[in-house]
């Protein structure tokens, strides 16, 4: 199995003859694991740029130490299309969506996040943990019809009263 | 001749033996399900008094539990003894939470699904489908020796679970979840057990605390479903997660009523919530979709056709994700 894997990574097997492959991938755990690292094995041979085991977390975690732009000076454009669904959702949860959209763009994106926030005269404030990202409103609905066995007595949710 | 002979018998009995030992894997897998099934039922049927300690993401509390069955009904009372004094009762599945919060007390209503011990449901098929089951050498918890037992999904769609199940009680007496990373994300295990030997109810009531005042919680108003449009479906669910309720409520900040659902593999739960946001959206729909860990909640949101879903559990973010995209929405 793992050496026909191996094949179709060298692309001598036609991925139209491949689906007995692709399910085993699915379904088993070994043949998943061949397949991601025959990858790595390929990435690394041909010098291709890795990310790192905790690329995910790293950036979250950089995004979270991120301040928060409270007047943008030119983010109206942006602001223009958005505004309206904008105001469907809690401003946290926004700030939280453009996590997701720099996500998506890498590290490009975050470079230029990281070069924007040199830009002077703006007004800021510490980004709130990210605790906060989910919003309270869901979390309580949630747990009240869907506990977790120790949410009975440890409340995630902060009540802001 | 005599070797061949002497060979023959050999490959005989190693194959005997074989066969034996693929037997026994099986029969231990069938008894280990049976530790579970007793483990779900003795939770609910002993009458128990003890201490336990709930430990999730950076939280540790210790909680008193006192739990009777009178032959009909179930009463368990739950005491947090660090920090605020909240108390957890439940009666036959109807929990009243007694919260202490900014100088009152909060009374919640909850129901109970999972509540320690008894996180495990009656019916096990469920479970059976998407996880397997192995047992490993005995270990001692809370004083009494305990069997232990190593439940792992067959996919990477729920988390993976260690329960140490008393050998002589059959009482689940500890539960620890571990993600797929091997990391444990919540341990719920007695350090303190005694079995009760009675039927008196003196005790079933919360510790009154004269000085503070009682307030019933803000709830979020479940709302009647006056038979509004469902304007969407829930189609191909991942593996072993089915739909377990549904209900519309009033949340906060929110213009209308918005519907929730509620998907579980027996074990893990998941909510969904449906709402509709405005259409004017359409030239560049803003935030597309959105997805995040909070402690042990994967939580995943995006836009579809005209329609916010939203959806949440103590699960990977891959189950989040692909029940968000299991709804189909009617044009």
């Amino acid at each position: 199995m793992s050496e026909q894997i191996s094949a179709l990574m060298d692309e001598e097997i036609a991925i139209e003859d491949a689906a007995h492959l692709i399910s085993s991938m699915q379904s088993s755990k070994q043949s998943a694991d061949a397949w991601s690292q025959y990858n790595l094995i390929g990435d690394v041979m041909r010098g291709n740029q890795l990310l790192s085991r905790d690329f995910k977390q790293n950036l979250m975690h950089k995004l979270d130490q991120e301040p928060t732009v409270l007047a943008p000076k030119s983010a109206q454009i942006n602001a223009e299309s958005t505004a309206t669904f904008k105001d469907k959702l809690p401003v946290k949860w926004s700030i939280a969506a453009s996590f997701a959209a720099v996500m998506a763009v890498g590290w490009m994106a975050m470079q230029q996040v990281q070069t924007g926030n040199e830009a002077p005269a703006l007004e800021m404030a510490q980004a709130d943990v990210v605790e906060q990202a989910i919003p309270n409103e869901y979390m309580a609905a949630h747990q009240s019809s869907a506990p977790s066995a120790s949410s009975y007595y440890i409340q995630s949710v902060s009540y802001a009263e | 001749m005599k070797d061949f002979v002497l060979a023959r018998s050999f490959a005989s009995a190693s194959l005997i033996a074989a066969l034996l030992s693929s037997f026994n894997v099986w029969a231990s897998e069938e008894d280990s399900w049976q530790v579970l099934q007793k483990a779900a039922v003795a939770a609910r049927a002993l009458s128990y008094k003890g201490i336990f300690v709930c430990q999730s993401a950076k939280q540790i509390k210790s909680v008193e539990i006192t739990h009777l069955y009178d032959g009909q009904n179930e009463f368990a009372r739950n005491v947090v003894l660090d920090g605020a004094p909240r108390e957890v009762l439940n009666q036959s599945g109807n929990v009243v939470i007694y919260n202490p919060r900014n100088g009152k007390i909060v009374i919640e209503k909850r129901r109970a699904q999972n509540m320690f011990p008894a996180i495990l449901p009656t019916d096990l098929n469920s479970i059976k489908a998407s996880y397997s089951l192995r047992s490993e050498e005995s270990e001692r918890i809370a004083g009494r020796p305990a069997q232990v037992l190593v439940l792992e999904p067959k996919d990477g769609l729920r988390y993976s679970y260690r329960f140490w199940v008393d050998t002589e009680y059959g009482l689940l007496l500890k539960s620890v979840m571990f993600n797929n990373r091997n990391e444990i994300m919540e341990s719920i295990g007695f350090n303190q057990l005694a079995l009760m030997n009675t039927v008196e109810l003196d005790w079933f009531k919360p510790k009154i605390d004269h000085n503070k005042s009682y307030v019933m919680e803000q709830e979020q108003e479940l709302v009647a479903d006056a038979g509004s449009q469902i304007d969407w479906e829930i189609k191909a669910l991942p593996a072993g997660y089915r739909k377990v309720d549904q209900m519309m409520r009033k949340v906060q900040g929110k213009p209308g009523p918005v519907t929730h659902l509620i998907f579980s593999d027996g074990l893990a739960f998941v909510s969904m919530f449906i709402e509709h946001v405005a259409k004017s959206t359409k030239e560049k729909p803003a935030p597309k979709n959105m997805l995040t860990t909070t402690g042990n909640t994967s939580f995943y949101a995006n836009v579809n056709n005209g329609h916010l879903v939203t959806v949440m559990g103590d699960v990977p973010e891959a189950t989040v994700v692909q029940i968000a995209n299991a709804v189909v929405f009617k044009k």
